[in-house]
């Protein structure tokens, strides 16, 4: 590579050995990064491992120690995200939080409002541009349409909108796919190859491997800090990836065992609620029961009725072949029905207490001498379950705020295996985790299939139902559309397009 | 013995300091050799000036207030501020407390009372913000060895435990606020009272005098008693409520202070109705300029500095080995627009 | 290797800051003695350290129950109203009903802590901001506290009752025993108990507590209940202190109480407290009162200086804490 280095001209963007530390921590240390014109360049690397702290230095949210960045071959240096902008970088956050109560259009020209007289909003002249703007893109609502009332995926098209509409040379995605369905993926990948044909060079930085494969021309790969090497999308493998990815080889993608499948534990009939309608199902022990479908058709929203957090309206629930009534989640907990949500920040953890705390919160009823707490009792589970689930925390006082994604996700996950659950939910239980946290989690399900634990799983990512589950049922626009079995898959008669043409409600 | 040694060992202690040029550590002594009680208070009382009243050989004044930021409080503890800092200057005394914050709470003038206790006061003037509420100050400092004025307004207790009460005359100054009512309005009428905090002794006082008074003159006809609690605002809208209930046959409003008093007329001459007789007690800077300007006919001036003034005489006897008189009270002034220069700063 | 000397220094600076976190602000509390110490020797007797725990005991109980209130993301304006309320229930029924101290008491406490639960239940029931809740509960109280008491004092004579206050049992007034023993109580139930752990749970994340199994309802219903229940004891204090029953105290005094919270670490946004922070917070706010007494400082002044030394204990704390 390093005779290519030189060459200006051929890189839109250029870091030459970016060095970054936080106090003691050294999050970059002599970085370097290559990017083509109208190429899409993937970032690939562990949580942690130094992505998003170098692209944000490139947009200005942080100032590197040490190392210079080149933009269309000349010196680049921004203070923030808005002189970015008009430098011709933008970047598309993993987690978008836009005004709620702001319209496209308004979201569009923030900070670069249509004015009169350069006092007064040109409502009128900005909502015409914005309707021109989305009108190229295809976007289906009116510019005057509010933020809040867009889906995930639409909100992330605005950003991306508005970052064209910037003339934006470099467009900057972190994890763009992650709250998206296949459809909605799709959609995004046909936008990129479009800004790519138009000569914009993309930075994708993903966890998922098929997408890489599939939309990016050249890889970067980080480890710890470091930049490990470039390569070409063409010809490379997925574990050599890996392996340079976390400096040692994953054997298994999915270490799916198989094992003894028992009695039906939980079974639901008819259940209707808001968003789903006569869902009926039983799960056994051992089993993995897998859920797909789209975001939104209802897969979430039965399971988070099933755990109480949502009313049903009408159906029966049966536990060990007994009828149950669930109304909160103290309820199911008691039951023995656990369930990790699909959003960990909003429903999973208090962030700014300790991992202990959080680890006990559900089980505190049962964890107690006379009035008082039994804290000894409490920090050798809690140590045993750290041990269990190679969590990897300082100490169990810490806060878990302090902790990267995947230990977060083990620190709920943790809090349910305490309450010993006979049937536990797991909703997306893999998102925003790094690889190796990924497969740690998808060993730890294996496990307790195999201690006699029905596990339900909902994930978005094909592959990763295909590989877990013992069986998986396809979810089409609030109701069951089929069902397959682990067996299909093996022999071939199930595949990634049959499940998907099931939840686009076909066979 | 040990405890002889003890006291010693203090001494040089603070003889070391003293020498190191800490000056000010004076006080250190009388609180650290209080407890060594027996042996060490013979020569204590060797250095006792007359007057000393707990026997440490300093003379501490302990000055709580009403409060500081009323205006009638204002130039009393102004007054209280000049004159304690003059008898320091001239070595009468050795050391005050400075002007302590009552906040017109009694909680926070109980918790005073402790701090003037911990501070080995010697005498203590108060203000006291309720007559049954502050009482516990009063007590207090009494039990504490310490000699309590109390200034303005009684507590259940002055009587029998304070040294002296200074105070007004608050029935007669009742009687002044009628009598100037008559007086303007010969025919007689109609009238509204707007009221202190009730339970004050001032308010009740005040309001017995007027009462007594206007029990004589049944041409006047009391159609209203407000609670103001000393309040401006709810004296100028009880004023604007029933000039527009009665109209013409209001006559007057009485009020038990002057701030209400100024507020109360400022908003009949705002409604052209200048000619309503507005009167109060106190005798604050914003009546008095009111009638020097003309825009109100009379205030009836509390001397409050002079009562702080009685309660200063009343120590000065003590230390000079005489005793005091038992109550002072101060006169009442009318101020009208004839005498107004003389109490307008 | 890299990855361990950054571990190592990591644990070290967490630690520092776990350290400055706990006692950071005890520091501030232990220099403020120091300093008026110096200057003004009387304050360094026994006596008047006595003085201060027992003159702020009644902002402790408030301080107490505003702290629960805080870290379940909510507030209650309503304390100093129920002072009144208290007050006047007591001066009412012992002087004008001439009913038994305990009697008196138990009632007055039972009325504070129903006003607490209905804070409690209209915040949790109908998820209504507790500032405003509690801002209008706050004039209803009061008024009650006006209609009880006629608007006037009720003087209480009855020395049994004012020996409340006043009395002491071997050197330590009666309200530092309640202090000691409210003090205690309260550590146990927010740091040893399940309800506590809620409470966190609660003011951090709701909708995770809610997922955990969490009821919100009970645990506000028992947040508000404490505070009200605690500016009863609060109230029961300050009358036999006083000696008189009124309608008109205790105005203003949620501010004192909130700002030695603040100043003990409890977050405004809730999920954060600590029974000891707010017992330094609380004495912080006694000495600060004291102190300048104490040493002399112009009344006039004294608002400015407690507004600046509540400020930079924070400042101080904060900066502690972030290095």
């Amino acid at each position: 590579m390093a005779e290519t280095k030189n060459k200006k001209g051929e890189y839109v963007l250029e870091c030459h050995g970016i060095s970054k530390a936080f106090g003691g921590t050294q999050a970059l240390k002599d970085v370097d990064l290559f990017v083509r014109p109208g190429e899409v360049h993937a970032l690939l690397g562990e949580n942690g491992a130094g992505k998003s702290t170098l692209m944000k230095c490139i947009i200005g949210l942080h100032k590197q120690d040490e190392g210079t960045i080149e933009f269309e071959g000349k010196p680049y240096s921004v203070k923030g995200p808005v002189e970015a902008l008009k430098a011709g970088i933008s970047m598309i956050h993993q987690e978008l939080n836009p005004e709620p109560h702001l319209s496209i259009a308004e979201t569009i020209f923030l900070k670069r409002e249509n004015t009169k007289g350069g006092i007064f909003l040109d409502k009128k002249a900005q909502n015409e541009r914005a309707e021109a703007i989305l009108k190229q893109f295809g976007f289906p609502h009116s510019a005057k349409t509010l933020m809040q009332d867009l889906t995930l995926a639409q909100m992330q098209m605005v950003e991306i909108i508005k970052a064209v509409s910037c003339d934006s040379r470099l467009i900057i995605m972190d994890e763009p796919t992650s709250s998206l369905d296949s459809e909605e993926t799709e959609h995004l990948f046909r936008t990129i190859r479009e800004l790519k044909a138009k000569g914009v060079a993309i930075i994708y930085i993903s966890h998922r491997m098929e997408e890489i494969f599939e939309i990016c021309d050249h890889v970067s790969i980080f480890r710890d800090g470091t930049y490990v090497g470039e390569r070409s999308m063409e010809g490379v493998t997925r574990d050599e990836l890996i392996s340079m990815m976390v400096g040692r080889k994953v054997e298994n993608v999915f270490p799916k065992t198989d094992c003894e499948i028992g009695d039906v534990v939980f079974k639901v009939e008819g259940l209707t609620g808001k968003g789903f309608e006569n869902i009926s199902f039983e799960v056994r022990k051992g089993e993995i029961l897998g859920i797909s479908g789209l975001v939104g058709s209802g897969r979430s929203e039965t399971m988070r009725a099933i755990f109480g957090m949502d009313p049903i309206k009408s159906g029966k629930m049966y536990l060990d072949g007994k009828e149950i009534t669930i109304k909160k989640p103290s309820q199911a907990i008691k039951a023995g029905i656990c369930m990790v949500n699909e959003d960990r920040k909003s429903f999973g953890l208090a962030l700014h207490r300790s991992i202990r705390e959080n680890m006990a919160l559900a089980t505190l009823p049962t964890a107690q001498k006379g009035l008082l707490l039994d804290k000894k009792k409490e920090e050798t589970n809690c140590v045993e379950m750290g041990k269990l689930l190679s969590l990897k925390a300082a100490s169990i006082e810490h806060e878990a705020l302090s902790l990267s994604g995947g230990n977060q996700q083990k620190v709920v996950i943790a809090k349910w295996l305490l309450a010993n659950p006979k049937v536990l939910i797991l909703d997306e239980p893999t998102r925003g985790v790094d690889v190796g946290a990924k497969s740690e989690i998808h060993n730890l399900m294996c496990e307790f299939a195999a201690k006699g634990m029905a596990v339900i799983m909902i994930s978005s990512e094909l592959p990763e139902v295909m590989g877990m589950s013992d069986r998986i049922l396809v979810y089409h626009e609030g109701k069951i559309n089929g069902e397959v079995q682990r067996s299909e898959i093996l022999n071939g008669n199930e595949n990634q397009e049959t499940i998907l043409e099931r939840a686009f409600g076909g066979k | 013995m040990k405890k002889k040694l003890l006291s010693v060992l203090l001494c040089a202690a603070m003889a070391t300091t003293m020498v190191v040029g800490c000056g000010a550590k004076e006080e250190e002594a009388p609180a650290a050799s209080a407890p060594a009680a027996g042996e060490t208070k013979e020569e204590a009382a060797d250095a006792a000036k007359a007057g000393d009243v707990n026997g440490d050989g300093k003379i501490i004044v302990g000055y709580i207030s009403k409060n500081i930021v009323d205006p009638f409080h204002a130039p009393i503890n102004d007054y209280a501020e000049e004159t304690f800092e003059a008898m320091k200057a001239e070595g009468k005394i050795d050391d005050w407390t400075g002007v302590l914050d009552g906040e017109t709470d009694p909680n926070k003038q109980i918790d005073r009372a402790t701090d003037c206790i911990s501070k080995n006061c010697d005498y203590v003037i108060i203000l006291p913000a309720e007559a049954a509420a502050s009482d516990t100050a009063v007590t207090q400092m009494n039990d504490a060895g310490i000699k309590v004025i109390v200034v303005n307004s009684k507590t259940t207790s002055t009587d029998d435990v304070a040294l002296g009460y200074v105070g007004p005359d608050d029935v007669e100054a009742g009687r002044m606020l009628a009598n100037w009512v008559i007086e303007n309005n010969p025919e007689g009428g109609k009238y509204i009272h707007c009221q202190g905090v009730i339970g004050n002794s001032a308010q009740i006082q005040r309001g017995e005098g007027m009462a007594e008074v206007m029990a004589s003159h049944p041409e006047f006809e009391m159609v209203g008693e407000s609670a103001c609690e000393w309040q401006a605002d709810k004296a100028a809208n009880a004023a604007s409520d029933a000039i527009s209930k009665y109209g013409d046959e209001l006559v007057a409003v009485i009020c038990d202070n002057d701030d209400m008093s100024s507020a109360a007329q400022k908003t009949c001459n705002d409604a052209g109705r200048s000619d309503i007789t507005c009167v109060g007690v106190d005798g604050n800077q914003n009546p008095l300029q009111m009638v020097k300007d003309g825009e109100m006919g009379a205030t009836v001036l509390q001397d409050g500095p002079g009562q702080v003034g009685g309660a200063v005489t009343m120590i000065e006897a003590c230390l000079a080995g005489e005793t005091p008189e038992k109550e002072i009270m101060v006169p009442f002034v009318l101020v009208t627009k004839d005498n107004v220069d003389q109490y307008l700063k | 290797m890299a990855k361990n000397g950054e571990k190592v220094l990591g644990i070290e600076k967490d630690k520092f800051r776990a350290f400055m976190g706990k006692y950071g602000i005890s520091v501030i509390l232990f220099f403020m003695m120091i300093i008026i110490g110096i200057v003004e020797p009387a304050f360094r007797s026994a006596n008047n350290m006595i003085n201060v725990a027992t003159q702020v005991s009644i902002n402790a109980m408030i301080a107490f129950g505003v702290c629960l209130a805080l870290t379940t993301e909510g507030i209650d304006l309503s304390v100093g109203a129920q002072l009144a309320l208290v007050s006047c229930i007591l001066g009412h029924t012992i002087v004008n009903l001439g009913w038994g101290i305990p009697a008196a008491i138990i009632v007055a406490l039972a009325v504070s802590t129903a006003w607490g639960v209905l804070n409690g239940y209209m915040i949790a029931k109908f998820d209504m901001f507790p500032f405003v809740v509690t801002l209008s509960t706050q004039l209803i109280i009061r008024g009650l506290a006006q209609v009880i008491s006629g608007g006037k004092a009720i003087p209480i004579t009855n020395d049994a009752f004012k020996k409340i206050y006043s009395m002491k049992i071997g050197p330590l007034p009666f309200p530092i025993l309640v202090l000691i023993l409210v003090t205690v109580v309260m550590y146990i139930l927010l740091h040893w108990t399940k309800l506590g752990r809620y409470i966190f749970a609660v003011g951090d994340n709701v909708n995770a507590a809610i997922a955990s199994g969490v009821s919100v309802m009970q645990t506000k219903l028992a947040v508000y209940a404490l505070s009200g229940f605690l500016a009863g004891v609060a109230g029961i204090i300050f009358t036999a202190k006083t000696g008189s029953a009124q309608s008109n105290i205790g105005v203003g005094y949620e501010t004192d109480a909130i700002a030695a919270c603040v100043l003990g670490g409890t977050s405004f946004s809730g999920g954060i407290a600590t029974i000891p922070g707010v017992v330094i917070g609380i004495f912080i706010i006694g000495f600060i009162y004291n102190g300048m007494n104490m040493i002399g400082i112009d009344s006039y002044y004294q608002s400015m200086t407690k507004g600046a030394v509540i400020i930079l204990a924070i400042l101080f704390d904060k900066i502690m804490n972030k290095k």
